[in-house]
């Protein structure tokens, strides 16, 4: 436990500097530049905006100041959206993505969960095949597909809900998003969940609680639930992560001013700093939510805390 | 009183019937002893009843008066929390591995509808089945504790809600000798005290025939024989019943013969290994201590401890096949190299045997694969037919059907998994075997006769044998001289005849009085 710990922070920063590093190299191999706009700039100016923010150096240096600045906590100006930095940015639209996110993830543990276990506990059940059904059918639609159909049926048929904008974190306006990007998170929770106590229900220990007449409930919960956990605690780590940052598609069909529309047009308008300070706070969340759900395992199954 | 009786039970699973009709009734306070090896049929006959197997129970089995055989599931649920304790054979794995002990014991006390016990109670408790460090025991997971202490934690929960009838399903089979005759006498002791019924199931005759007022010898799912078990066990009438009492070893065994001894094939001195602390703590175990050890060829020698006295690891390092720290190891002549640079030749000199035979057979090969996997490496230009006559010799060498080849592990016997295991030893020709608790899975009657064929295998190849064993009585049946390991350190070795006779340290003492 100790040791992994250790282990983890140690490894997370050359980690995150790999990311950087290899994020920076593949965004100069890409074709284009930050300023080749319709119009292409009379070279005098061109080379004027290289110098002015360090473009013209050698990489190795350009990497160099980068990394000199992050660790001040600047991540440096943006080259498309002229007089906003990219902490700004990040500022205006990590909120919006983790809002999103975290009620994405509640939703979809809480849903995924709760299925699972139903599943198991009816365990060949009709309930039990048309709960998988579900799940597999959730699992398998993309999240650009569920969107528009849940805005089509929710928004425009039954005029229930708002079906675009972020209105300073309404919750009408969250209703559908979270929905739409949980739901896939959900049946793969679901599943992992009905896996993982099918396997722990097999075991010794589940044979000895029912000798001692110990409800089918309370062995399901009490005796059963914990260690079955383990597989979907593994998933939750990069789900959580993936849920919390990258809700990309979802941002977009639902007009969500979130970090995920900066990465694509930062992507696309070639805005290096922009780009490389979204890969920083996904990869250091990423890492987070890895080293929480390595520390989950220690209190899901005690016999990991000695390894 | 009688507590529980069966008439005319049958246990049926998938439609077929593998209990053919069980008659026994046992009194409150008295012992009954269902005895037969694996696939006979006793622990469904005890589990099926209760609703706790797949089997279905049919004729009748009647506890307190009130009929099992056709009760609802929620019925028996509420008789087996208020009426019966269970205790089933692996202790390692029947706690539940999340739950603190003082947890599961806590929830077991209330089972019944008692109010939640106090802190001293259930120290109380512990104390009672003999755990040390009781208060501390409570905040502890399952997992820190050994295994006899677990059963015995098994134990205390089984018996916390005051049931009538205990069903002890091989419950000392798991453990080593030693702390099996201290846990039959903590079950005597808690049967006398509480006036309970009590059902022990078990493979070996010998072993609890002191320990119960009746015994029922099964086989294939009928009765063999029944009767006072004291007299069974002196008089049995049955072929079947003197064989099972024949197969369990007994320190008064003539020995093995030893044939011609030769110099000396292992070498080994000053062998330490330890490891590092778990959890949180810094620093490293000591699981073996400047040990020494010397088998000539041709002798078969029996390294003798209890669990955790670190006898696997230390005959892990000698062949190679786990860490070492410290020392030095010859194998004829020669120094071994270490685990890392050992080639196939060297590997194929010195074979090991485990203890779970399944468990170290694929699963996916067919026996045959299995078997001839060890020629891949040490003679690869071999052809087909050469390897399949091979494979078949070994078959007939441990005296099983050459028809065996093509089946795959899962459709093995415990006894016939561990024959192929000795096979797949015995096709790289070893001058040497390790036998790492090889026959402690498996049933008495079984055992015997795997360690009659290790036997024979020794005096004919001239093998020389490292046994590791918890258990005296059957290292004396193959071995002749004898190390006794104690915390990672040899405390006593020579000839078995004299250590047991005349043995000098208080372990040793032990160790002889638990097979005695």
């Amino acid at each position: 436990m100790f040791h992994l710990l250790r282990r983890r922070l140690f490894t997370a920063l050359p980690t995150l500097a790999a990311v950087i590093i290899l994020s920076f190299g593949l965004m100069r191999v890409a074709p284009g530049g930050p300023f080749d706009g319709e119009r292409p700039l009379d070279p005098a100016t061109r080379d004027a905006l290289m110098a002015t923010y360090g473009l013209d150096r050698p990489l190795p240096e350009q990497i160099g100041l980068y990394l000199w600045r992050l660790a001040h906590g600047d991540f440096g100006p943006s080259l498309v959206y002229r007089d906003f930095s990219v902490t700004d940015l990040i500022a205006k639209g990590l909120p919006v993505s983790l809002t999103l996110g975290g009620w994405a993830l509640l939703l979809a543990f809480v849903l995924g969960l709760a299925a699972g276990i139903i599943a198991a506990a009816r365990s060949g059940t009709a309930i039990d095949r048309a709960i998988m059904f579900a799940t597999t059918v959730l699992t398998a639609l993309p999240s650009f597909v569920v969107g528009p159909l849940l805005a089509l049926l929710f928004g425009l048929r039954l005029g229930w809900l708002p079906v675009s904008g972020w209105a300073d974190g309404d919750a009408a306006h969250l209703v559908l998003p979270v929905i739409a990007l949980a739901l896939p998170y959900a049946g793969a929770i679901a599943k992992l969940a009905r896996a993982g106590l099918a396997s722990v229900l097999a075991q010794d220990h589940i044979r000895a609680a029912r000798s001692r007449g110990l409800s089918a409930t309370r062995i399901l919960i009490v005796h059963a639930l914990r260690p079955a956990l383990v597989p979907v605690a593994s998933y939750l780590g990069p789900a959580a992560a993936g849920l919390l940052t990258g809700a990309v598609v979802i941002e977009t069909v639902f007009g969500l001013p979130g970090l995920g529309r900066y990465f694509v047009q930062g992507a696309l308008n070639r805005d290096y700093p922009l780009v490389l300070g979204v890969v920083v706070i996904y990869a250091t969340l990423i890492v987070l939510f890895n080293l929480i759900a390595d520390l989950t395992y220690g209190w899901l199954d005690p016999r990991t805390r000695d390894a | 009183m009688t507590v529980f009786a069966a008439e005319g039970l049958t246990v049926d699973i998938g439609g077929r019937r593998i209990v053919h009709g069980i008659d026994c009734a046992i009194p409150a306070g008295r012992c009954l002893a269902l005895v037969g090896e694996s696939g006979s049929g006793k622990s469904q006959s005890c589990f099926a009843p209760f609703g706790l197997s797949v089997g279905v129970a049919g004729g009748s089995a009647i506890l307190n008066g009130e009929q099992l055989v056709g009760a609802s599931e929620a019925r028996l649920r509420r008789l087996r929390g208020r009426d019966v304790g269970f205790v089933f054979q692996q202790p390692l794995t029947a706690l539940t591995p999340h739950l603190t002990v003082g947890k599961m014991l806590s929830e077991a006390w209330r089972q019944a509808g008692a109010p939640r016990p106090g802190r001293a109670e259930m120290v109380a408790a512990l104390e009672r089945v003999g755990i040390e460090q009781a208060a501390d025991r409570l905040d502890q997971y399952p997992h820190r504790l050994s295994g006899g202490q677990r059963q015995r934690v098994a134990i205390a929960m089984a018996i916390a809600h005051r049931p009538k009838l205990l069903v002890a399903d091989e419950p000392t089979t798991a453990l080593d000798a030693v702390l099996r005759a201290d846990m039959m006498r903590l079950l005597d002791r808690l049967r006398a005290e509480e006036g309970m019924a009590m059902l022990l199931v078990s493979h070996d005759l010998a072993s609890v025939a002191d320990h119960a007022d009746e015994a029922l010898v099964l086989r294939d799912g009928r009765m063999i024989e029944a009767g006072p078990a004291p007299m069974l066990l002196r008089a049995p009438t049955s072929d079947y019943a003197r064989a099972l009492i024949a197969a369990s070893p007994r320190l008064t065994d003539p020995p093995p013969p030893l044939g011609p001894v030769g110099p000396p094939l292992i070498e080994a001195s000053g062998v330490s290994v330890s490891f590092e602390r778990p959890g949180w703590r810094r620093g490293r175990v000591t699981a073996v201590d400047d040990a020494a050890l010397t088998i000539a060829e041709g002798e078969a020698l029996a390294l003798v401890g209890r669990s955790g006295s670190g006898k696997s690891t230390l005959g892990r390092a000698i062949a190679r096949l786990g860490p070492i720290d410290a020392g030095a190891v010859r194998f004829a002549g020669a120094p071994l190299p270490d685990r890392k640079a050992m080639r196939p030749a060297d590997r194929a000199a010195l074979q090991p045997v485990f203890q779970d035979p399944i468990a170290s057979l694929d699963p996916l090969w067919r026996v045959a694969d299995v078997i001839a996997e060890p020629l891949r490496n040490l003679q690869p230009d071999l052809d087909a037919a050469a390897v399949a006559a091979k494979v078949a010799a070994a078959l007939a060498e441990v005296d099983l059907d050459p028809a065996l080849a093509d089946r795959r592990p899962a459709a093995l016997s415990g006894g016939q998994a561990q024959r192929i295991a000795i096979a797949r030893a015995l096709i790289a020709s070893p001058k040497m075997l390790l036998l790492d608790e090889a026959t402690s899975a498996l049933d008495t009657l079984v055992a015997g006769t795997v360690l009659d064929l290790l036997g024979r295998l020794q005096r004919t190849r001239g093998l020389s044998i490292l046994m590791i064993t918890h258990d005296l009585a059957v290292a004396r049946r193959l071995c002749h001289r004898v190390a006794v390991i104690d915390a990672g350190r040899i405390i006593e070795e020579g000839p078995m005849e004299a250590v047991i006779s005349a043995p000098r340290h208080t372990v040793t003492q032990k160790l002889v009085a638990a097979s005695a």
